[in-house]
């Protein structure tokens, strides 16, 4: 609760534009910091390669031989392409959480926080920054997937002449399951500042994000009650927001797309908010 | 050779300490004390047991008995429940003798798809010449038998199976028991003059007179359909035809041969008092499609059904301890840190300065560590174990095909401790990752994603590509938790995502240790050349 209103109420026009002044400051300070370090070009190469790479191979797994027919295969080729995701999220993870507890690991922190004292400003700016950075590998990353999947799988006898529309994001459902993968990486990123503003340790952070990822689904592949099941399912960050890249019997997901992608968002916002209240409650 | 070179000065200062470092013991004492002193380290051991008591007491919650559960299931000669249902063609055979037949051919019915494929046969289809105690399901038996995948076997009390020819269902083959006094041998021949042993037992359990005769035995066929993120196992009854030919018993019998279906509806314990199961005329069929006949000395005989050991669907103790995959992060986190973070603060140069030989220091440290989350996981694992199985048995598992076991059963100390030297080996396995990478964020997710990843790809891939995850990576240490026997002469339609590993105890720490191996040698060898 600073002055802010009052002052807005007198000159509106040069506070919004010093507020401006200073966000576009704070996201090309922390850009800088970023692209300075070799790990942050490492790590946004690594998830487009191995979101690709691991894409490729489970396509490679498939073939309409493995069908009564060539026309029955059941397969949700769109989501089959993406699969590599789950690996790419590992990178992602480690990137969002090294931009925070990197900075607590050499103190630069401190230095952060003394040129801008505006802590929530800090959050902003760093959550900025590596979501726009995950945003571009991870478009890399889908469409590689994509472009991929297409030429495996109609090399795999899911062509037209089967029945199978090539793999293009030209079509609805197939534009939502990328799209929305690139959406769900940016969110693993957010989630992944967020938890790291929370604990500061590098290891600490990172084994926090990925058993958030992958606990839930470990978990519903290890109880039989269906009702557990689904309940693991739309409560899990991963499971969740992953729903998105579902193009195939929508009815029978345990969480609808959209709202999948919504629960992460939850977590994602909920781990940024905390992490923002600790940033301005705690000393560095 | 030149003059002799004078003795150098003799220095004022020579160091107590001895060359090389300190002793081995002097080394463990300094990285136990490195261990116990950082907090957040103690808190990630208490984390891992945590988790993993927190994952089982969710699995075992979430479990249910999928259509019911077995109600009274047949229990064999030795406790254990088995499946015993076949049509028996029998006579009486008192004191010691000897039954020869010729099957002359095994066709197993293969099972039906929906969209009206041929599917598979039951490999484990069998006909055959059987003595048995009794015509009640599980009584004592011994069988020469011929099976449809596994050429000619020899089958007593429902666990044993010994292997003889591989002769295919379609050719003739003689098959002969013989029994004197508790020995009962088989014997096979391709031509019914020359006779190969196939096995013999010991059956001191079959009372002065006993059945012998033809069966035959059809088990469920499955067929495995497989498309990201859903698995079909259709099971189907099968009815398999054996043909034979002259059946001959030498040794004190009486009448003609009789048709019993054992372990049929009406034919359990009780169902009649003289002990023996009600026989049906040749000829009929039955409700199952069961039927026999015989014309001019040929026997012809369809049947369903199975003579084997009967497997329980949920490893009970497996998935108590279910937990671990998840509670391992913790320890992969303190793994790596355990040495990352002496690099992060140059504490590393301190340590190599007292201890100059760098593998010795990284031996040091997987010893401590390894030894710490030894016991961390030997806790967690025993306490995942007592608190999930009273939940387990509330859902419904009951013995006989969920024996009741404690802590102190062989088989449970195995999977407790198997899963103590998992973690441990986990543990010890990050420190040479982190030793490597020297990242700590980087070396914590490249051993999360070997351990854990696989366990969530696992249900989505081809059953190849599944099995061969589940075999391959370092998660294959993981088979080591189950402790359900896993026999051969029964086919069973469990998946790797059921927890079943095509690889035993055994070979999966194997795979698991030659990654760790692999993964200390690579360390020191890095340690050795890289600046600190």
């Amino acid at each position: 609760m600073s002055a802010g209103p009052a002052q807005a109420g007198a000159r509106p026009g040069s506070v919004t534009a010093e507020a401006g002044r200073a966000r576009r400051h704070a996201c090309r300070a922390e850009f800088a910091k970023s692209a300075s370090l070799h790990s942050t070009w490492w790590l946004l190469l690594a998830v487009a390669g191995l979101t690709v790479v691991l894409g490729a191979a489970a396509v490679g797994t498939v073939d309409t031989d493995q069908c009564r027919t060539p026309s029955s295969c059941h397969e949700d080729t769109v989501k089959l392409s993406l699969t590599g995701v789950w690996v790419g999220q590992t990178a992602v993870a480690v990137f969002g959480v090294l931009a925070v507890a990197g900075e607590y690991g050499t103190g630069t922190m401190r230095v952060t926080l003394a040129a801008m004292p505006d802590r929530t400003r800090v959050v902003a700016a760093k959550a900025s920054v590596v979501a726009a950075l995950t945003a571009v590998s991870a478009l890399l990353a889908v469409a590689g997937s994509v472009a991929v999947g297409r030429v495996l799988l109609s090399d795999a006898g899911f062509t037209r002449a089967n029945g199978y529309e090539p793999l293009s994001l030209a079509d609805g459902a197939t534009a939502r399951a990328a799209f929305g993968s690139v959406v769900y990486l940016m969110l693993v990123a957010l989630l992944s500042v967020g938890l790291a503003f929370v604990v500061r340790d590098t290891a600490g952070a990172i084994g926090g994000v990925l058993g958030l990822l992958y606990a839930f689904p470990v978990a519903a592949s290890l109880v039989s009650d269906d009702a557990w099941k689904e309940w693991l399912t739309r409560l899990a960050p991963a499971s969740a927001g992953l729903a998105v890249q579902s193009t195939r019997d929508l009815d029978k997901l345990a969480i609808a797309p959209w709202p999948g992608l919504g629960v992460l968002s939850l977590y994602a916002a909920g781990a940024l908010v905390l992490g923002g209240f600790v940033l301005c409650r705690r000393d560095a | 050779m030149s003059a002799p070179v004078p003795a150098p000065p003799v220095s004022g200062y020579r160091s107590p300490h001895a060359r090389g470092g300190a002793g081995f013991g002097r080394l463990l004492h300094a990285e136990w004390t490195k261990l116990r002193t950082v907090r957040r380290w103690g808190y990630a051991l208490i984390g891992a047991v945590v988790l993993t008591v927190l994952v089982a007491l969710l699995a075992a919650g979430g479990s249910e008995i999928k259509g019911g559960g077995p109600s009274g299931p047949t229990l064999g000669p030795n406790g254990r429940p088995v499946s015993d249902g076949f049509r028996f063609v029998h006579q009486p055979l008192t004191g010691d003798g000897t039954v020869t037949v010729r099957v002359d051919s095994l066709v197993a019915q293969k099972n039906q798809r929906p969209n009206g494929r041929e599917g598979s046969a039951a490999p484990w289809a069998k006909a055959g010449l059987i003595m048995k105690a009794s015509t009640l399901p599980g009584s004592t038996y011994a069988a020469a038998l011929l099976t449809h995948s596994h050429g000619v076997r020899f089958q007593y009390d429902f666990t044993h199976d010994v292997a003889g020819s591989d002769a295919p269902p379609d050719r003739p083959r003689w098959l002969r028991l013989t029994r004197a006094g508790d020995v009962v041998t088989a014997y096979e021949s391709a031509d019914g003059v020359r006779w190969d042993k196939i096995g013999a037992t010991e059956a001191p359990d079959l009372p002065e007179t006993v059945h012998v005769g033809m069966f035959v035995a059809s088990p469920m066929a499955y067929n495995f359909e497989r498309a990201f993120g859903s698995t079909g196992v259709d099971g189907t009854f099968t009815l398999s035809t054996g043909t034979f030919r002259d059946f001959s018993v030498d040794g004190r019998t009486e009448g003609p041969p009789r048709v019993t279906d054992v372990g049929a509806q009406g034919s359990g314990p009780g169902a009649s008092g003289d002990g023996d199961a009600p026989t049906s005329p040749a000829g009929v069929t039955d409700a199952q499609g069961n039927s026999s006949s015989e014309s001019g000395g040929v026997h012809t005989i369809v049947s369903t059904g199975d003579i084997a050991p009967m497997e329980a669907d949920v490893d009970l103790t497996q998935q108590g301890l279910s937990g671990a995959v998840i509670g391992l992060i913790p320890l992969a986190a303190l793994g790596v840190l355990f040495i990352t973070a002496e690099f992060r603060r140059g504490m590393i140069a301190t340590t190599f300065t007292a201890s100059p030989r760098r593998g010795r220091v990284l031996a040091a440290k997987a010893v401590v560590l390894g030894g710490t989350t030894f016991v961390a996981g030997a806790v967690a694992a025993a306490v995942a174990f007592v608190v999930s199985q009273p939940l387990l048995r509330g859902k419904g598992h009951r013995p006989p095909v969920y024996p009741e076991l404690t802590l102190a059963d062989g088989s449970v100390l195995r999977a407790v401790s198997g899963t103590a030297l998992v973690l441990a080996l986990v543990a010890v396995l990050a420190l040479a990752v982190g030793a490597l990478v020297r990242n700590t964020a980087a070396s914590v997710t490249v051993i999360v994603v070997l351990l854990v990843l696989p366990q969530i790809l696992v249900a989505g891939l081809p059953l190849g590509a599944a099995r061969l995850v589940v075999q391959a990576t370092p998660a294959a240490g993981f088979a080591v938790q189950r402790t359900i026997e896993d026999f051969p002469q029964v086919e069973s339609a469990c998946l790797p995502e059921d927890g079943c590993y095509p690889q035993g105890a055994g070979a999966g720490l194997a795979v698991l240790c030659v990654y760790v191996a692999v993964a200390l040698g690579l360390a020191v060898w890095q340690l050795r050349r890289r600046r600190a």
